[in-house]
Formats: C-alpha cells, sequence, structure tokens
C-alpha cells in the first residue's frame, strides 16, 4: 500500500464531520477539515478546544464517534493505529527507557521487520538527520532535553510517514532552545515534504511554523487560513483575541467610513457593511502622541453620537489636528510598562481601555494621567464580520 | 540539527505477508492435542498419558470427538490468510464457539474427569473465539487481547465463581430438592448466635432495646445541637443519625451480650480492627515525626510479619500465655485457660494485622502536605483545630480503609481461631468443623455463604464509600517544609506502645525459636535437637513438596495477575468493569470459603480434581492472583501511556508492545510478584486445609495437625525452618532487585 505514492511524498488528511464524545463531553464537534499535502498544518487553540483528540484521531488512539477520515485516498476510519501510514511525536517524547538511542529509532523498523544491514543504514541516516549521530550507545536519560527530542523525531522520520503529527514537542524546552529548534524542524519539514501536523497552544510558534493555521475552540474550528491571514482578518473576535494582541472597539459603519466615536477611522480593511460593527485594532497599529491640555475633552465629551460630528465630507485636510473626526482619539494613559524594545500603555478612551504598544520610544514614557490623542494606521485594523454586540465581546475573552 | 538535503531515507511497507494466521495454527494443535492425548483420566494424574482414551480411539465411538476434530479442521482451512476478513472473522467465530460448546457438552454428558486432551481443545477454541471476536469487528482490541480476555474470564468463571456458586447451591439444595431448612436450623443454633439467653434473668432483647433507645436519643440531642441554628435544612442528616445510632446501640448490645459464632467473629473483628487501626496510625505518625528510628525497624518488621504463617503468632501465644506459659506460668505463676478464646486470638490478630494497618497509613500519613499545615498555622489555626478541620479530614478515608482491611482480615483468619480458640466458636472454624467434624457439608455452606456475604459488605463499603473520598493523591511532589513535630502528650503513650508491641513481637518470635529446642516447654526444658532430627522423617519431604507446588503456582499466579492487571488498566471492551470487580472480588473472599467452595465444586464430574496436586495449585494461584493484579495496576500506572502508544504508532501489535515495552519495564514488579505468591503460598493454610489428602501433604497443615496433636516442639521446629527458608528468599530476590535498580516494597502485599 505504501507503493502507492513515491518517497518524499506526504500524502493529504481529510477529515468529514468527525465527532467525538467523552459521555457528556463533545471534545470535537462536526469537524471536516482538509489538510493538503507536503504542508505543515498547526491546530491551534487554548487547552480543552480539542486539537489534541482531533491528532489523536488522525493517528488511531481513539476511535471517532462518528465522521470519517481518510489519509490519501484511503478511508481508515476504522484501522487501527498501528496499521496507519502515519508517526507521531509525544509531548513526553515517550522514548523507551529500556532501549538506547539506536534501539529506540530501530523499533519501528524492525516491527516491519526490516533486513538488520537496511536498518542499520536507515537509522544511522536518521540519526545524522537530526544531527545525532555517535550517540547511538547512549541510553534516553543519559541525553539532554533537546537531544531527547530530537530522538523522538528521528524515531518518527526513520519510518518515512505519509503524515508526521507532533503533539506540542517543543513544549517541554527552554524558550531559547524552543526557537531554535522550531526552525529546524520547519526546514527539515520541507526537505522531506511530509504532511506534519502540530498541535499547540502557544500562537508565536503556530505562526512562525505553519503554512496552514487551524483555529479551535470548543470542539469547533473558528478558521482556516496561513498565518498572515489569521492575523490580519480574522474570522471572528476570538481568532482576533488569541492570535496575537488585539484592541476590540465598537464602531459605526455609514456609507463606507468607519467611525468610532467622533474619530473618523482611515480606510479599515474589512466588512464595511452599514450599521456597527466590531473594529480590531492591533496595538502596534496605534499611534500615540501627548494632546495639549486644552484638547483635553476627556472621555464624556466623545459619548454623544458620531453623527453629531457631521461632514461626512470632512475628509479634506489631512494634518489638521484642530478638527476632532481627524485628529484622532483622545485619551489619557492609565498605565505604561516599559519592556525594553517597546513600551506598553494602557489608554482609557471613550471607547474603552485600549493598549498601545509603542515601538519607536522616542522620548521618555509618559506617565500615567498624560492625556493623549490616539491615531489607527489601517495595516494593523480590520472590520470583523457579523453585528457588534456584546455577546461578541465576551466570546473572545 | 545539521540539516542537510535528503532524498535516500528509504521506505518500508508492511511486512507479515504470507505468513499463516494465528487460527491456522492453533486448529492444528487442537487437532494435535485432540488426537494424541487422553479426553479423560482415571487417577489423580492429571498428566498421565492414557492411550486408550485419546481422540484416536474414541473419535469412532463418541461423535462429539470427531465433531470437535472435524471443526477444528475447518479452522486450519479458515485461518490460512493472516489478516482474515470481517465475514471470515465471523465464521470462524461460529465454528469455534461450536467446538467449545461440543466440547463442554461431551466432557458433561461423559461425567469422567476430563484429561489433558480435553484441556487442550477447550482452550484452543477458546483462544480462536476470542481472536475471531476481534477479526469479525465484534469486539475493538487486537486478536491478542480477544484471546487473553476470554482466557481470563473462563478462568475466573471456573475457578472463582463456580466454587462460591457451588457453595451457594449447597446451602439451599438438600437431597434434589430446594429448602432453607439448613440456613433455619444453623441460624438458630445456639452455636451461631444466641440472643436471648434462658439461663440468665435478664432478658438480653430488652436490654437492647434500651440500649438502641438510649444511643438514638443520644445521637438526636448532638445532632440538634450541632445543627441547632439549621435545624429545618438538616433534619434528614439527624434522622439518618438517630436512626443509625439507634440501631448500632442495639446491634452493639447484642452482640455484647449474646453467643455464638456470629457474635465472636464480629466483635472479634470489630476490636482488632480498632485496635490495629490506632496503633498502625500511631506508628506511622511516629514514623514520620518522631526522632525514634521508628521507620527502619518497621521495615523488617513488616516483612517478618509477611511471611510468617498466621498461625504461629498462636502457636507462640500458647507457649507465653498458655497454662504453662512462659508468663503466665513461670513468672506470675499462674494456670489459665485465659488466653484461649477471643482474648489471645484477639491479642495475635492484632500483632498480625498492625503491620497492614501501618503499611496502608503511612503512605497517607507521608501524603499529608506539610504546607497545608503551615498555612492553616498562618490562618491562626490552632493545634486542635489544626487537628480536628485539616489534618483528620485529610487522614479520615486512609483510616477506614485501614479499618476495614483489618476487619476483613480478622473475620477471614482462620488459623489463630484454631489454635487458641479454645472450644469458643468462630465463623471460619465453624465452616471447617461442620466439614471435617460434623460431616455435614449444607452446614459449612450456610457457613460459608454468611462469612462470604459479611466480607463482601465490608468489602463493597471499603470500595464505593472510601474509594470515592480519597484525598491520598493530591499532589505528586513533595512540598518543602518540617511536619511538626506531635505534642509531647501523643509522642510519648505512642512510643511506649510501640516498645511494647515490639517487645511482645519479639518476645512470641523467640519463644517459637526457643520451643523448637528444648524437649518440652514448660515441663522439661533441657536443650535437645529431637524435634529438628523428627523433621528427618516426616517433615522436610512435605516442606519440599510444598516449596515445589508453591514455586509451580507463583509463575502462573504472577502471570495471570500481570494479565489481568493489563486487560483491566489498559484496554476498552465491553464486560471490561464486570471483569475487574470479580477479579478484585476475590481479595473479599475468606480463604476458608474458598476452601469450601472448592471442595463442593471440584468434588466429582467432569470437573473433579479433588486428591490432585493440581487443585491445590490452582488454589494457590487464584488465592494469590490479587497479590499480581495489585503490583501490576501499581507498576501500570508508574508507566506512561504515551510510551505505549508511540510503539503503536511505531507498526507495533499489542503483543509487542507488551513484550518489548512493557514486560521489561514491569520486571522488577514481575519479580516481587512471583517471591510474594510464592511466599503466600508457601504459608497459605485457610483454603488448602480443605483440599490436601494424605498423599499431598502442605507444611503448614502438618504445623497444624501436630499443635493439635500435642507435638508443639516439632511444629516450632518445622515452623522455624519455613519462616529462615521464607527470610532467605526474601533477602535474596530483595539483593537481586536492588541490582536491578528496583526494590520489592512492601506495599506490593497490599
Amino acid at each position: 500500500m505504501t507503493k502507492s505514492t513515491p518517497a518524499g511524498m506526504g500524502a493529504p488528511v481529510r477529515l468529514e464531520k468527525v465527532t467525538k464524545r467523552f459521555g457528556p463531553v463533545v471534545a470535537v464537534n462536526d469537524v471536516s477539515l482538509e489538510i493538503p499535502g507536503q504542508k505543515m498544518v498547526t491546530l491551534l487553540g487554548p487547552s480543552g478546544c480539542g486539537k489534541t483528540t482531533t491528532l489523536r484521531i488522525i493517528a488511531g488512539l481513539e476511535t471517532v464517534s462518528s465522521g470519517r477520515l481518510f489519509i490519501g485516498d484511503q478511508d481508515v476510519t476504522h484501522q487501527p493505529a498501528s496499521q496507519r501510514p502515519i508517526t507521531m511525536v509525544f509531548q513526553s517524547y515517550a522514548l523507551f527507557p529500556h532501549l538506547n538511542v539506536f534501539e529506540n529509532v530501530a523499533y519501528g523498523l524492525r516491527n516491519l521487520r526490516v533486513p538488520p544491514a537496511d536498518i542499520r543504514k536507515a537509522v544511522g541516516e536518521a540519526l545524522a538527520l537530526v544531527g545525532l549521530a555517535g550517540l547511538e550507545t547512549r541510553a534516553p536519560s543519559q541525553l539532554s532535553g533537546g537531544q531527547q527530542q530530537r530522538v523522538a523525531l528521528a524515531r518518527a522520520l526513520v519510518m518515512r510517514p505519509k503524515v508526521l503529527l507532533l503533539d506540542e514537542p517543543l513544549s517541554n524546552l527552554d524558550a531559547k532552545l524552543r526557537k531554535q529548534v522550531r526552525h529546524e524542524l520547519r526546514s527539515l519539514q520541507q526537505q522531506l515534504g511530509i504532511t506534519s501536523i502540530y498541535v499547540t497552544h502557544d500562537q508565536s510558534e503556530a505562526l512562525a511554523l505553519s503554512d496552514v493555521i487551524v483555529v479551535m475552540k470548543d470542539g469547533v474550528i473558528q478558521q482556516i487560513g496561513p498565518p498572515e491571514e489569521l492575523y490580519q482578518r480574522p474570522a471572528n473576535a476570538f481568532v482576533a483575541k488569541f492570535i496575537g494582541d488585539a484592541n476590540l472597539l465598537e464602531a459605526e459603519v455609514r456609507g463606507g467610513q468607519v467611525w468610532v466615536g467622533n474619530y473618523r477611522v482611515p480606510e479599515p480593511p474589512g466588512h464595511l457593511i452599514d450599521g456597527r460593527r466590531l473594529l480590531m485594532v492591533r496595538p502596534e497599529a496605534i499611534v500615540m502622541e501627548p494632546a495639549g491640555p486644552a484638547e483635553t475633552a476627556g472621555p464624556s465629551g466623545a459619548a454623544q453620537p458620531a453623527g453629531a460630528a457631521g461632514a461626512p465630507g470632512a475628509g479634506s485636510a489631512a494634518g489638521d489636528a484642530s478638527t476632532p473626526a481627524e485628529g484622532g482619539l483622545p485619551g489619557r494613559v492609565v498605565d505604561a510598562f516599559y519592556q525594553g524594545m517597546s513600551a506598553e500603555y494602557m489608554v482609557e478612551t471613550a471607547a474603552g481601555d485600549l493598549m498601545v504598544l509603542d515601538t519607536n520610544l522616542a522620548g521618555p514614557m509618559l506617565p500615567p494621567g498624560t492625556p493623549v490623542r490616539l491615531r489607527f494606521s489601517p495595516r494593523g485594523m480590520y472590520v470583523l464580520p457579523g453585528e457588534a454586540g456584546a455577546q461578541a465581546v465576551a466570546a473572545a475573552s | 540539527m545539521s540539516v542537510r538535503p535528503v532524498a535516500q531515507l528509504s521506505e518500508y511497507g508492511a511486512a507479515a505477508q504470507g505468513r499463516a494466521g494465528s487460527a491456522f495454527w492453533w486448529g492444528l494443535i487442537i487437532l494435535a492435542g485432540g488426537l494424541l492425548l487422553p479426553w479423560s483420566r482415571q487417577g489423580v494424574n492429571v498428566l498421565a498419558y492414557d492411550a486408550a482414551r485419546t481422540g484416536l480411539r474414541l473419535a469412532f465411538e463418541a461423535w462429539p470427538i470427531a465433531a470437535a476434530l472435524a471443526l477444528a479442521g475447518v479452522l486450519v482451512v479458515l485461518g490460512r490468510p493472516a489478516f482474515p476478513t470481517r465475514a471470515a472473522g465471523r465464521a470462524m467465530l461460529a465454528v469455534s464457539a461450536a467446538g467449545a460448546a461440543v466440547t463442554i457438552g461431551h466432557l458433561l454428558t461423559r461425567n469422567e474427569p476430563f484429561g489433558l486432551g480435553a484441556v487442550v481443545v477447550f482452550l484452543g477454541f477458546l483462544s480462536v473465539a476470542g481472536m475471531s471476536l476481534s477479526y469479525g469487528g465484534l469486539l475493538r482490541v487486537e486478536p491478542f487481547a480477544g484471546a487473553a480476555i476470554l482466557w481470563l474470564a473462563a478462568f475466573i468463571a471456573v475457578f472463582i465463581l463456580y466454587p462460591l456458586w457451588a457453595m451457594l447451591v449447597t446451602s439451599v439444595w438438600v437431597r434434589d430438592r430446594f429448602t432453607l431448612d439448613v440456613f433455619r436450623q444453623t441460624l438458630r443454633s445456639p452455636t451461631f448466635f444466641l440472643f436471648e439467653n434462658p439461663w440468665t434473668e435478664l432478658s438480653e432483647r430488652r436490654l437492647a432495646l434500651w440500649v438502641g433507645l438510649a444511643s438514638g436519643l443520644v445521637a438526636l440531642a448532638w445532632q440538634v445541637v450541632l445543627h441547632r441554628t439549621e435545624l429545618g435544612q438538616n433534619w434528614r442528616r439527624i434522622a439518618l443519625w438517630t436512626v443509625t445510632g439507634a440501631a448500632s446501640g442495639y446491634c452493639l448490645s447484642a452482640l455484647y451480650t449474646g453467643f455464638g459464632a456470629l457474635r465472636n467473629s464480629v466483635l472479634l473483628a470489630l476490636s482488632v480492627g480498632l485496635v490495629s487501626t490506632a496503633l498502625g496510625l500511631s506508628f506511622a505518625l511516629l514514623a514520620q515525626r518522631s526522632r525514634f528510628p521508628i521507620r527502619s525497624l518497621m521495615g523488617p518488621i513488616s516483612t517478618l510479619s509477611m511471611i510468617t504463617p498466621p498461625f504461629v503468632l498462636g502457636l507462640s501465644m500458647i507457649y507465653m500465655f498458655g497454662r504453662q506459659g512462659f508468663i503466665t506460668n513461670q513468672i506470675l505463676g499462674l494456670s489459665t485457660n485465659a488466653f484461649y478464646g477471643p482474648l489471645g486470638v484477639g491479642v495475635a490478630q492484632v500483632l498480625a494485622f498492625t503491620p497492614l494497618a501501618y503499611l496502608v497509613l503511612t503512605g497517607v500519613v507521608r501524603s499529608l502536605d506539610p504546607a497545608m499545615e503551615e498555612a492553616a498555622q498562618t490562618l491562626r489555626a490552632s493545634r486542635w483545630r489544626l487537628f480536628h478541620t485539616v489534618t483528620w479530614p485529610l487522614l479520615r478515608p486512609g483510616v477506614a480503609n485501614a479499618f476495614l482491611l483489618c476487619v476483613i482480615e480478622s473475620l477471614a483468619d482462620f488459623g489463630n481461631p484454631l489454635i487458641l480458640g479454645g472450644g469458643v466458636p468462630f465463623l471460619p472454624t465453624e465452616v471447617f468443623f461442620a466439614i471435617e467434624g460434623r460431616f455435614n457439608q449444607n452446614e459449612a455452606a450456610v457457613y460459608g455463604v454468611i462469612l462470604l456475604f459479611m466480607t463482601v459488605g465490608v468489602f463493597a463499603l471499603q470500595h464505593y464509600w472510601i474509594g470515592r473520598a480519597s484525598y491520598v493523591t493530591v499532589t505528586g511532589k513533595p512540598t518543602g517544609g518540617n511536619p511538626s513535630p506531635l505534642p509531647g502528650v501523643l509522642e510519648y503513650p505512642m512510643t511506649a506502645a510501640f516498645v511494647l508491641w515490639t517487645l511482645l513481637g519479639f518476645m512470641l518470635y523467640a519463644s517459637v525459636f526457643f520451643g523448637s529446642f528444648v524437649k518440652l516447654w514448660g515441663f522439661n526444658n533441657t536443650f535437645t535437637l529431637e524435634h529438628y532430627e523428627a523433621l528427618r522423617t516426616s517433615g522436610i519431604g512435605v516442606f519440599l513438596d510444598t516449596a515445589r507446588l508453591a514455586a509451580i503456582a507463583s509463575v502462573p499466579s504472577a502471570l495471570v495477575g500481570f494479565l489481568l492487571a493489563y486487560v483491566v488498566g489498559r484496554l476498552r471492551f465491553p464486560g471490561r468493569s464486570l471483569l475487574e470487580f470479580t477479579s478484585m472480588l476475590s481479595f473479599a473472599v475468606p480463604g476458608t470459603v474458598m476452601g469450601i467452595g472448592y471442595v463442593l465444586a471440584f468434588n466429582s464430574g467432569a470437573l473433579r480434581l479433588t486428591g490432585t496436586e493440581l487443585i491445590i495449585v490452582l488454589a494457590f494461584v487464584f488465592r494469590n492472583m490479587p497479590v499480581g493484579i495489585r503490583s501490576g495496576l501499581a507498576a501500570l500506572q508508574q508507566i506512561d501511556r504515551s510510551l505505549e502508544e508511540a510503539s503503536t504508532t511505531l507498526r507495533a501489535s499489542n503483543v509487542t508492545t507488551l513484550r518489548r515495552i512493557l514486560f521489561p519495564l514491569l520486571v522488577p514488579a514481575v519479580i516481587s510478584g512471583l517471591m510474594f505468591s510464592f511466599v503466600r503460598a508457601m504459608t497459605a493454610i485457610s483454603q488448602v486445609i480443605f483440599l490436601v489428602t494424605p498423599s499431598t501433604n502442605l507444611a503448614t497443615v502438618l504445623i497444624l495437625s501436630w499443635v493439635g496433636h500435642g507435638s508443639i516442639g516439632r511444629g516450632a521446629a518445622l515452623s522455624c525452618v519455613l519462616i529462615a527458608a521464607m527470610a532467605v528468599v526474601v533477602l535474596v530476590l530483595n539483593v537481586v532487585l536492588h541490582r536491578t535498580g528496583r526494590r520489592a516494597g512492601p506495599a506490593a502485599t497490599l
């Protein structure tokens, strides 16, 4: 059966309406998903979102309650785990403590009854691939965490799986090593062309590694797409909040223009349909400057509806700071945190408390209490689909 | 990870093409066994070859044998492919089920004791049926696991459930008809329980009523005061407490004034349970929170109590406190029978069961996080309040667990009441006397049923009531912080109790040792080796026989135990909880009950085993299997499940995972399981005393009969040999396990 695909060819994986129940709990709820071959796909979500269960269903370590699963063009829904063309790297690595490095990597080949000479050759290649040549006779307990992780990877790769499953493989490494191994993992996957499905709750890991990210919550897929799309055009408040930091504010869309209070936001992308919408603004897309004491309208002044600002055609004078529509959103610094290469502010405005990330750090930090003026830049904004409302914001938290 | 361009990792397809399936080989085994081995036997040698009873001779006379062999032939044909289709699997299931049915039917209609051939044929069909359940998609496990499940289920059904069933039937089935007469007679007999004693002026019944009323009122008053602020909300709780108080008052009064085996056993079990648990808890607290080196002393003591035959303490009680006892007679100048009866049995049992309570409680005490006590202290809790609100609620499940375990052990103990009972009836000994003295199987069965229901009731209580409320494994790592030392008010009496208990135990062991070297204890204390010389003629042979049977039995009991632990602990299949429950149930069945069950179940017909060595081996296996299950489950809990899952995703079948991953990691546990099975088999008495015959005698039974006939010195000598030999076994194995890096913890005996 393995003859049907040439070596180095990762197979696509398809889930059709897969549901998994543990008693009354629905861990995976009617998930349909097409994972393209040879790509690195990440299942991302908070703990308990069903991402690990989905992975274990693909591995065959969990049975499905309903639905079907295909690897390549083969229906493997009822195939036992030991006969599926997949291998898995476990969070705990799951190295066999009583076998040395060589025997750990050779274990799967021995189960396939590969001739001993071929085993020696293949294990040597796999260990060289992960940079562990020469450590064949060590016991797993004599290796560092990073080395153990590589043995686990070599053990999975040596089988030439059509699909490689990785269950939070980096979570037991320290921060520095994690970053390095992440890059190596990525280039290895691209070279070997193995379909890889990667489970993590760390959004920065997902952004750095993946061709495609699948965001899950409560057993339901929220959005599927490449990292840039998820960051720039999140499908809903949850995705916006979960991937990166996001300010979500209520905005009024009227005739293609977006108003936050009296501030007319400059041409954000997204769903510009008339009505009250949810506007996402990334903290790094907010430019903040101190405001003169005279202009300090305070949050109370901006409370009236945007219609009061009148003049939809006031899109004239750029840089004219005196018109409220173009002059940005007035506010007041509540908290300030210094972070080295940037500074993070919490700013109180009429539209709610906003997080602002200042990456310029031109002058000294603004102390709490400073009146400021905020301007949003279009590259970090997006108008979310659907009506704005308490529900959408609550769902995000 | 130096990444270099690769395309050379070669690809491997699934192997196992062209090999014949397991069903094919099983079909051949059935054919060979059914044709060449005898289907029935005449004597007590199960392994005997009898050419006249082989399938080759009988196939033409008995159509079931011919049918079974033909079905095996069908299996050989059907079982050729390594991976049979679903339809082929279902066909094989039907064929093998028919084969097993035909085999059983033939054995039952012939009514002759089974032979080796029939066993091979039946187990062969059973294996194929189990594998076919998996092939046919009816059981979502691998073929091997399906076969293992059926084997285990069959063994448990035949060797645990069927004997108990036979006992139940015998208690209500007399001379081919159903009757409750035996139950009625036994329950009314004064030997069982006498409530209203006609020889006293007092009416016990009325007294019990008054006591019940009084304790009910006390409970009511206490609860009303406790919940005085919210009486309305707590009325259910108050009513429950009142009824419980009244009922327990009535029962205790009835037990206290009554007579008979029920009263003696229950009262003894309750007091022994209380005292042993109190001592065990004190020692556990001392071990953790005292400067006194209790822990290093308790290790050897609990090992010693494990390798001692249960009745040796009773024997030494005679030496120290009997009519010619060292303390009662030599020192105090008394000639008293006070220690024959409940008092002596109680003392012997407390000495024997305190280590058990200690082992249960030391884990609980150690898991108490000192940080919790420190937290409570920083919250301004006084010492008493700390104990009352934090320590005791955390200890309570463990204490209840230890108490109930000791109650079960005391109810089931057979050796001490037999030696020290002094004519006072106890439930386990009445089972024995009913069958060996009064030759009344039905009465023995009734006693057995009563004892069984009592211990199983306590076991169920322990399982469902305590099991839910255990706080033991809240935290994994012990945090820093030192446990607060015990208050002196507690520490000094506890230490005194420990010293006294240790001294008494030491004295008792020493007396057995010295008793084996003097002519006749108390009358003629001259040194002699005659008891050991006497062993040469009869004792040593029996001792070696016992060791041989115990060694044979230890392998299957450890293996069956571990397989059961694996199947129950790691696989998912319908009926799993039932299998788990019945195998755990065998913990709670007293040896005497199992003994009478085996006598009744395997005395005649196709399953006749009486007088064989096999029945003793089987008794050992299924008596000690729970030890294997417990240490297997404990060891499996230490092994990360992802190891097995990793093995599975690397294309290993369940068998391969079991053989190459789990087994090597479990070896230390398996070795200690073997050792404990062996030791327990060597020291067992309560079940096998029903099963021995003059040709298959056992060391413990021999000691007991010598003591009963007055040759106490010889019994003491053989006991010393037994204890010494067991000590050597335990020591050697501990050294072996220490070399491999693990210890045979005493916890494995629980």
